[in-house]
Order: structure tokens, then sequence, then C-alpha cells
């Protein structure tokens, strides 16, 4: 039945072929816009999730702050940790801490000397084995033994004229640089100087104090479990709850659902062009009626119930609604592919992911069809309504 | 009292098709009303051919209408085939409309997107007919109103007395017992009128009830039974024997 009343549809709607293309049109529009909206978030997220696998789910993260409280980011508050503490908790196995400075740096040979202050990063050695994320281009990492050694920021060669196998100066401390750290997608671990944690320490004066400090979770340990452990062991200690345990996890959804809150915000404002879209086939609809209401007196002659009426109108406008989703749908893909190829060459990060949501498709394309059903519910209802005599009167 | 006479004689095989009892049609135009019918009674047998003759205004669109179950009476009753419409449902007199009754308009009303052969096929969609056995008994209807090579044509591709034959065609359809027709020929010259005219012949001598309602005496003339209406009353019966 079904695939005939279609078939009727389309007949009419081929008929007025301009008028259907200009009120697909408007469902495009709104469609478009939605799809490439959720698509863009959730490429977004597909980013961000991959960041994250790379730090791996085995880690948890303590810095400083309440959970409520005051905390500025990792970059802006200190405290002072016991490590050997944290270590001690049952399913940690290794702590590595960091600590962001900014210090006076003094690099290159006269005349062409070049001073500043610059982010000074201390790391403990051990930093790479819970951390994939630095990767060296040129040189080698930090070893135990090492003290006046630093690696360089992807940008910092550029900016003081020094590279691997010079010398820098930290606060009138003189240190030899041993390797250079490749592009990072974060953007501070370019520009900063990484030293290790004892040397900054120690030109600081600044003995005990971290930013941050990560707890790798051994194999066989769950990291909630493991994180709950340690944020009551360090309460206990400390008396007080002046820090923040956050695994990986929870900072993915965090994160996740400050995307979702924008991907609704801005979904919302785009599926106002879809209502507008979808007053476009009402209109149509109705007028459509109105062209048409002698042709439905017709039926109505011939044997057609006002449910088949009702039915004819309503999968004309739903097709119309179906044809503009698969449309849109299309385009607002295209559009997110446009996104993420134009950030991969412009932004040089990979701050979006694509890839296609099989949700993302089967809802649109029902979606659209249940809005251009829905716009044409009431014209639909009026076509069925109209008494035969009368539609078959009607000049 | 003419009338009532007239209710009483049903048609030559007894058995009345459609019975019309005192009924009354009334419109509303603003303040006015208008009677369209003022107490019609009639009774059409199955295998009539019926003419209902009068000049425009005297009611028999009408009558018409209210015969092929698209319109109730104000007043008064009208039994198709024994059945009181006036207490059925819109989606059952659509199902009347549907099986029973083929209609043919003055205008064609052939609908404008569809071909000679969807127009023909609309009747049986409606009736939920499959797709092959309803485009075969399409085909064969159209061969039999001589169109067999216009079976693509649109409507506005066709000349009137061809588009009135697809009417028939279409008419026939869902192989209903009574064919109604408002006027077939009014649109069509002689020669296509004439066409018309003697394929309704056909159909009654097959067995089917016709009603033609027309202002055109000659057209009347191929009725076997023919009654007169004014003023929305039914003023004559000119019942003949067989011509």
């Amino acid at each position: 039945m079904i695939k005939d009343y279609l078939g009727l549809a389309v007949r009419s709607m081929s008929h007025r072929q301009k008028r259907s293309w200009l009120t697909i049109i408007g469902i495009l529009i709104g469609i478009t816009a939605v799809v490439a909206l959720v698509s863009l978030g959730q490429s977004m997220q597909r980013a961000v999730n991959k960041q994250f696998q790379q730090f791996g789910y085995n880690l948890i993260t303590i810095y400083p702050g309440g959970l409520r409280g005051s905390y500025r980011g990792p970059y802006s508050a200190t405290f002072e940790l016991d490590t050997d503490l944290i270590a001690s908790v049952d399913g940690v196995e290794a702590v590595e801490a960091m600590l962001y400075k900014s210090a006076y740096i003094r690099g290159g040979e006269p005349p062409d000397e070049i001073e500043g202050f610059l982010p000074v990063v201390g790391l403990s050695p051990g930093i790479t084995k819970v951390f994939s994320q630095f990767k060296l281009e040129q040189g080698r990492f930090f070893t135990e033994t090492d003290h006046y050694t630093a690696i360089l920021g992807q940008s910092v060669p550029k900016d003081l004229g020094i590279g691997v196998g010079e010398q820098v100066e930290i606060e009138g401390q003189a240190f030899e640089v041993v390797g250079l750290l490749a592009e990072s997608g974060l953007g501070n671990n370019n520009s900063g100087i990484f030293i290790p944690l004892e040397a900054l320490w120690e030109i600081l004066g600044d003995r005990g104090k971290v930013s941050m400090v990560w707890a790798k979770v051994g194999q066989g340990y769950d990291a909630e479990v493991v994180a709950e452990r340690l944020k009551a062991g360090l309460k206990e200690a400390r008396g007080k709850e002046d820090f923040t345990v956050q695994t990986i996890e929870d900072l993915q959804k965090l994160i996740g659902q400050a995307i979702g809150i924008l991907q609704a915000f801005l979904g919302g404002i785009a599926g106002i062009s879809l209502l507008v879209g979808g007053i476009g086939v009402m209109n149509t609809m109705y007028t459509a009626v109105l062209e048409r209401t002698r042709e439905i007196g017709v039926m109505k002659a011939v044997g057609a119930k006002d449910s088949h009426i009702m039915w004819l109108f309503l999968i004309e406008s739903g097709f119309m609604g179906l044809v503009g989703g698969a449309i849109g749908t299309a385009l607002g893909l295209g559009m997110d592919i446009l996104a993420v190829v134009i950030t991969k060459r412009f932004i040089q990060t990979n701050v979006l992911e694509f890839g296609i949501s099989a949700w993302l498709v089967i809802g649109a394309l029902a979606f659209s069809f249940v809005i251009g059903a829905l716009s044409g519910l009431l014209p639909a209802r009026s076509a069925a309504k109209l008494k035969p005599v009368e539609a078959l009167r009607y000049e | 009292m003419n009338s009532l006479r007239l209710a009483a004689g049903a048609g030559p095989s007894g058995r009345a098709l459609i019975e019309l009892r005192e009924v009354w049609k009334t419109y509303r135009m603003g303040k006015v009303e208008v009677h369209a019918l003022r107490g019609v009674s009639l009774a059409v047998a199955e295998h009539e051919f019926l003419a209902v003759m009068g000049p425009s205004g005297s009611g028999k669109s009408t009558l018409m209408h209210l015969m092929g179950c698209l319109d109730l009476p104000t007043r008064g009753t009208i039994l198709f085939d024994g059945a009181d419409i006036s207490s059925l449902k819109g989606s059952e007199l659509a199902e009347i409309r549907g099986r029973q009754i083929g209609f043919v308009f003055q205008t064609f009303n052939l609908v404008h997107t569809l071909t000679a052969l969807e127009n023909v096929e609309l009747p049986m969609i409606f009736q939920g007919a499959p797709r092959a056995s309803r485009r075969a008994r399409a085909v064969e209807l159209l061969e039999r109103v001589g169109l067999s090579d216009r079976l693509q044509h649109r409507p506005n591709e066709l000349s009137g007395g061809e588009q009135q034959r697809v009417a028939i065609a279409r008419a026939l359809a869902n192989d209903p017992k009574i064919v109604l027709c408002d006027e077939p020929t009014g649109n069509l010259d002689s020669a296509a009128g004439m066409r018309v005219l003697e394929s309704l012949r056909d159909l009654n001598e097959e067995g089917r009830t016709v009603i033609l309602v027309t202002h055109d005496a000659e057209a009347a003339g191929y009725a076997r039974r023919r009654v007169q209406m004014r003023d929305g009353r039914m003023v004559e019966a000119a019942e003949e024997a067989l011509r």
C-alpha cells in the first residue's frame, strides 16, 4: 500500500517540481546544519578520546585544590605532596611529578644573546614511563643521574637560537641541552624548557613543591578503586581535602559533557532552521490541498476513505522531509570532513577526527521524515475531512 | 403524489437497488435556505437504464450525488441495496462508492498527474488490489473502450472523448453494480458523445444499472426509463417500455 501511495505522491510532487524542491531545500538546510554540528561535536569527541588513549587509562592525576575549590589549572598552583605516601598505596605502580614554573632564561652567544622568561618544567626522571606523550625529535631524555640537563620544546630553538649540544642558562645556572621535544598537540609543551625536577627545585629553592602528580595504576587494578583509596589516604594524612584526585576516565567524562552541552546548544540553534523548514512543508502541503481539492473529491468518489487521503498527503510530506534529510545529511557530513581537513592543514593539530556515526545518519533520516510527516499532519487532516461533494464542486 | 407512485413502482426486474423516500436536500447560503430537493421519491431497480432529465438548477446533480452516496439527505430516507445510508459512517459510504458505484462526470475529472492507465488503476488502489492484477484489469478496460494505444498518455494529451472513455474505464475498475453519469456528453462533440452513450448502453445491456443525469433529450433517448425534474421535484415520469 505504502508503495502505491508513494508512487502517487511522487507523481504529484514531480508535477510541481520547482515548489517541491524549494520545500525540500528548506528541510535540507536545517538537517545540514544539525548534522554538521552534531558530527563536528562527535569529531571533537573522537579527537579528545584519542588524546586520552595516549595518556592511558591507568593514570591517576592529583593536583592541588579541592573539587569545588579555587583551582586555576596545573600551571598556576603548586603544593607539597608526600609522593612516598602515594607510592605506598596498594595498586600504585609508579609515581611521577611535574612542577611548572616561569624562569629567567639566557641563551645563545653574544652578540646574538637572547634572554627572557620562559616556562620551565621540572619533570621526575621516570615521567616517560607514564606519558608516552613526550616524544623526542632529537637527542635523548634525562637519565636518573642527569642533573643540569635540559630538553627544549619544539619552538624554543627558534626563539632562543640554541640547539641540542649547546648550553642554556636558567636562573644563572648553565644547563646542557640534550634533547629536542617532538611537536605535541599541547601548546604549552612547545615553548617550554624541561629539566629534571631535582634541578628545578634546587635553582628555585622550592624543594618538595609540585604542580601535578601522576600515579600509574598497576596491571589488574581498577583505576577508579585505586583513586578512591588514594583520596582517602591523602585526606587522612593531610587532614583536609585540598587536592583533587582524578582518573583519566573522570576527565574524559567531564570534557565529554562539556562537548555535549556545546553540541546540544548549537544543535538547538540549528534545530530552529529545521523548524522553519517544517513550516515550509506545512505551507506547501496546505497549498497542495487547496490546489488538489477537486482531485481529492474525485479520489473520494472512486472509493478513497478519509484515511487513504490522509496517508496520501502524509507520505508526500514525509517523503519531502526524507529527501531533504538525505541530501542534508550528506552535506552535513561533507561539511564536517571539510572542517577536519581545514583544521589539519591550518592548525596542524588533530583537534578533529572524522568518522561516520551510523546513529547520526539513521537518526537524521528518521527525524527529517518525522518532521516532514508532522508538518503535513494538519494539511493532510484538512484534506481528509473535505466533503466529497464540496470537493468535487471546487473550481 | 406523482412521486409516491413512482417510488412504489420499482423497475423492470423488481428489486430496488436505490430507493429514495421523500428526500429533501437543503443548503444554507448565508441566511438563506436553498432547497435543492423538495421531497423526491424514486426507486431504481437493478439492471435499469434510467435518465434523470431537467434544466440546470432543477436538482438533478444533487439527486445524483445522493444516489452516489457522495452526500447525505437533509430529510428523508435513501436505501442503497436495502440499507439506509444515513446511518452509515463516512468510511462505509466510501466503501459503497468504491465497490458498488462507478462515476462518470461532465468534466471527466481525471487526475491530471497520472497516465490513463494509472487513472483506471486508482479506484483499485483504494480497494487494496494487488499491483499485477490491477494493472491487467486496467489494460483490459482501456482496451475495451478502444484506448489500448493511449495507456501511457496523460489527460492533457487526450481528446475530450478519449478522456471520457478513460473515465468510463475507471468507473468500471472495481466492477460496480451501478454506473452514475452526470452530463457525460456535456463537454463533447456529438460524435464523441454518441460513442460514450453507446458504451453506456452496452454496459446496461451486460447487466449493469446505469443512471444518466442530463438536460439533453437526445442523450436521454438512450435510456429505457426517463424521469423529469423541475425545482427540486420529480414532475413527470416518461416511462417507456423497451426501446
